[in-house]
């Protein structure tokens, strides 16, 4: 019996659960439930009321009614918030998944110490948000860093990357493209679920790699591709300390690195305008919930369930 | 896996994601009143480099031994994360006794009632030996909200050694012009062969570099209520010039300057002696020539002697001011009290923080001074000044961000100068009217 089975007899009262275990469970959950009522649930409501606010963060806010959100309609420098920040979801998180597919079937091909490359690819997933890779990434792209070394011994000028708004936004995409290992652990996973004797079946049909691949891999594959596109979509728009490390605060050179999270923290903690940051807060979540719903009624088309 | 990840088992899990994304965010006794005899622990806050933060260590436990029931608990940062973390602190109502206070935040604080009016605990601080002119500087609306530690003058830092290495003569700063800047910069750039430049761009953190050019033809950024009344032509010219000395190539390009502004003092152009000329606060010369290793010598502004009247004014570098949510505001204003009026102290904190403006410290730790801190304040005693602007107002203590990205727009040539000064003036005008 599995532990699906043995869930399932639970919920149909197979088991009898005693009342003082309930009590048990209660007193276990409840320094979390403590933690979202205070950290999460009580900020998201005050902030939705803070919307609606002139807030400077010292005196009491003030009710405006809907000028925060009507200001989202005119500020040209959101805007262009909103232009980086669509460029870096769209081009970075296809380029993402592309590479931890690619890899994970790679890997999946049954290699010999692929314990170690899993965690050697999977490595700079744990650090790819952290502050310290995105000082490292300033010295990899920085006039005289590591990839203009490397320019330079095939002869090719270099530039700063970093420092100049053409090419600024490039090195935050290579840089999320560059943490695919949580997406490639994932499929990893997918892929090793998948019948070996769908591919045997297909071969002695004499079927090719390639269409074993589109017509067997993709398909299996695809609730799983759908989980980490929504996934690391969501992930993308709410990226802040690459783009704030790496521009040192300021979303430059000329806004070329102004993420929306940047640009909210900005109106919230440079400006002191934290009614106008929380309605920027809750519109994000509006664009986020519109891309994800958008994902999953397309998903219909093109996502298949094997169950 | 594959099994286990059903659609509803899918939308929960984002669900509970989605949600996780909005959990990012996040008085006691008088000021007039006696000393506490308590024990009492003050929380001290200021932004500066490794040296200041030896100094003010040294210098609190100095106090601490004189009041023995009294705790200081410095916290230091770098001035960038300093004023994020001290708004952060503030609208928790967690705001340190002591803050160090900048010209360009002090109203925005003062204005929203975070600051206490330092008037009330005149019994514990006294301010008689201050310069007026300069204890004006701290005072909005008639209350003083922060006591003015030091003084600065904006300069031009040359190179010395650079200009000896070209053989180019040391310009004759009493009657220079812009233009003389620019056509000496050339020769700099021609003989540093793309390794050395003759001028670091300004614009970067430069909204008193602009502001002086307004003064010198009679005009401001602000007037007496704030408003912004700098002319665009004066915008556009300081824009064009800059967007000169950057294709002339006597400037680094772009992308350099954008680079090295961002990586602090010690990678700027003069500190790695990249650049021959470059404007800074005279008081910054410490610490420019340390880092650089060369002679740096601090010259007037150019174009001071043709100006109406010289656009060169004492900027206080920084002041004390105490957190009206204090609760020991008596306690706080006794150690801002020796913060600036005590000798020993002064002798330990000496110019690093700018030369002071207690006149009576000035005076007493001028035999100590290092070479490069006597040429700053010799530079302060003798170069003619006339009054200092307005305070920066409440909500502008972002004119120098918006300066910087408009200097980025116009050298990337994402616009023009006429277009930058038009759209500067705009953005800085509604970022006082948002605070009102």
């Amino acid at each position: 019996m599995s532990a699906l089975d043995e869930l399932r007899q639970l919920r149909r009262g197979g088991v009898q659960v005693r009342k003082s275990d309930n009590r048990a469970a209660f007193w276990f959950l409840a320094p979390w439930f403590a933690g979202l009522l205070l950290v999460t649930i009580g900020p998201v409501i005050a902030s939705f009321a803070l919307g609606f606010t002139k807030y400077n963060l010292i005196q009491p806010p003030r009710f405006i009614g809907f000028d925060n959100f009507l200001r989202i309609l005119s500020d040209s420098r959101l805007h262009n918030a909103l232009r980086v920040t669509f460029t870096y979801v769209l081009v970075s998180v296809p380029l993402q998944l592309a590479c931890a597919l690619g890899v994970a079937l790679l890997l999946n091909r049954g290699l010999r110490g692929l314990a170690f490359y899993r965690s050697a690819f999977y490595l700079p997933s744990l650090l790819g948000s952290s502050v310290a890779i995105a000082v490292l990434w300033t010295q990899v792209f920085g006039t005289d860093g590591l990839v203009n070394r490397v320019l330079g011994f095939f002869g090719v000028e270099g530039r700063g990357w970093i420092s100049d708004p053409d090419t600024a936004l490039s090195t935050l995409i290579v840089l999320n493209v560059w943490t695919f290992g949580s997406p490639m652990i994932i499929f990893l996973a997918g892929l090793r679920q998948i019948p070996e004797v769908y591919y045997e079946a297909a071969a002695i049909d004499g079927a090719s790699r390639r269409s074993q691949f589109r017509r067997i891999t993709l398909p299996l594959l695809s609730p799983i591709l759908f989980f980490n596109l929504v996934l690391q979509i969501i992930h993308a728009f709410q990226s802040f300390t690459q783009a704030f490390v790496v521009s040192g605060g300021t979303g430059g050179p000329s806004d070329s690195t102004m993420f929306y999270t940047l640009y909210l923290y900005q109106q919230g903690f440079s400006r002191f305008d934290m009614g106008y940051a929380s309605a920027l807060a809750w519109f994000l979540l509006l664009i986020i919930a519109a891309f994800t719903a958008i994902n999953f009624w397309a998903a219909k088309y093109w996502v298949f369930y094997d169950d | 896996m594959l099994r286990g990840l059903r659609r509803r088992t899918a939308l929960t899990v984002l669900l509970s994601l989605t949600a996780s994304l909005l959990a990012a965010c996040g008085s006691g006794s008088e000021a007039g009143g006696e000393l506490t005899a308590e024990p009492v622990t003050l929380r001290f806050t200021w932004w500066g480099a490794d040296d200041r933060h030896k100094r003010t260590q040294q210098v609190i436990e100095m106090f601490q031994k004189k009041h023995p029931n009294i705790t200081v608990k410095g916290e230091f940062k770098e001035w960038n994360g300093y004023w994020d973390s001290l708004a952060t602190t503030m609208a928790a109502n967690d705001a340190p006794d002591i803050m160090q206070m900048d010209e360009q935040y002090i109203a925005s604080y003062a204005e929203r009632g975070a600051l206490l009016d330092l008037n009330e605990a005149k019994k514990h601080l006294d301010t008689a030996d201050f310069d007026q002119k300069a204890l004006a500087t701290g005072a909005v609306d008639g209350k003083q909200y922060g006591l003015p530690v030091g003084l600065a003058m904006y300069s031009m830092v040359v190179n010395t050694d650079l200009l000896a290495k070209y053989g180019i003569p040391v310009p004759d700063d009493t009657k220079w012009t812009w233009d003389d800047v620019r056509s000496i910069g050339e020769q700099v750039s021609k003989a540093g062969g793309g390794q050395v430049f003759g001028v670091q761009s300004p614009g970067i953190n430069d909204t008193a570099g602009l502001s002086i050019r307004a003064r010198q033809q009679g005009k401001a950024l602000f007037d007496a209520e704030g408003k912004v009344v700098l002319p665009p032509e004066i915008a556009t010219k300081y824009w064009t010039y800059i967007q000169d000395l950057a294709k002339a190539g006597i400037a680094a390009p772009p992308s350099v300057t954008v680079e090295k502004a961002s990586a602090g003092l010690n990678q700027s152009a003069t500190a790695t002696n990249t650049a021959a000329f470059g404007l800074w606060w005279n008081t910054q010369l410490t610490a420019l020539t340390a880092a650089s290793g060369a002679k740096l010598k601090l010259l007037r502004l150019p174009e001071e002697s043709q100006a109406k009247s010289p656009g060169a004014y004492y900027k206080p570098s920084m002041f004390w001011s105490i957190s009206s949510r204090s609760e020991h505001p008596a306690e706080a204003a006794a150690f801002v009290s020796f913060l600036a009026n005590d000798e020993e102290a002064a002798k330990v904190l000496l110019t690093e923080r700018g030369v002071p403006a207690n006149v009576k410290i000035r005076a007493a730790i001028a035999g100590q001074l290092k070479e490069t801190d006597k040429a700053a304040k010799e530079y302060l005693d003798t170069v003619p000044v006339s009054d200092p602007p307005r305070i920066t107002p409440n909500g502008a203590s972002t004119t120098d961000a918006i300066l910087k990205r408009h200097t980025e727009d116009v050298l990337f040539g994402r616009t023009t100068p006429e277009a930058a000064a038009a759209s500067f003036i705009k953005e800085v005008q509604s970022e006082v009217d948002a605070a009102k």
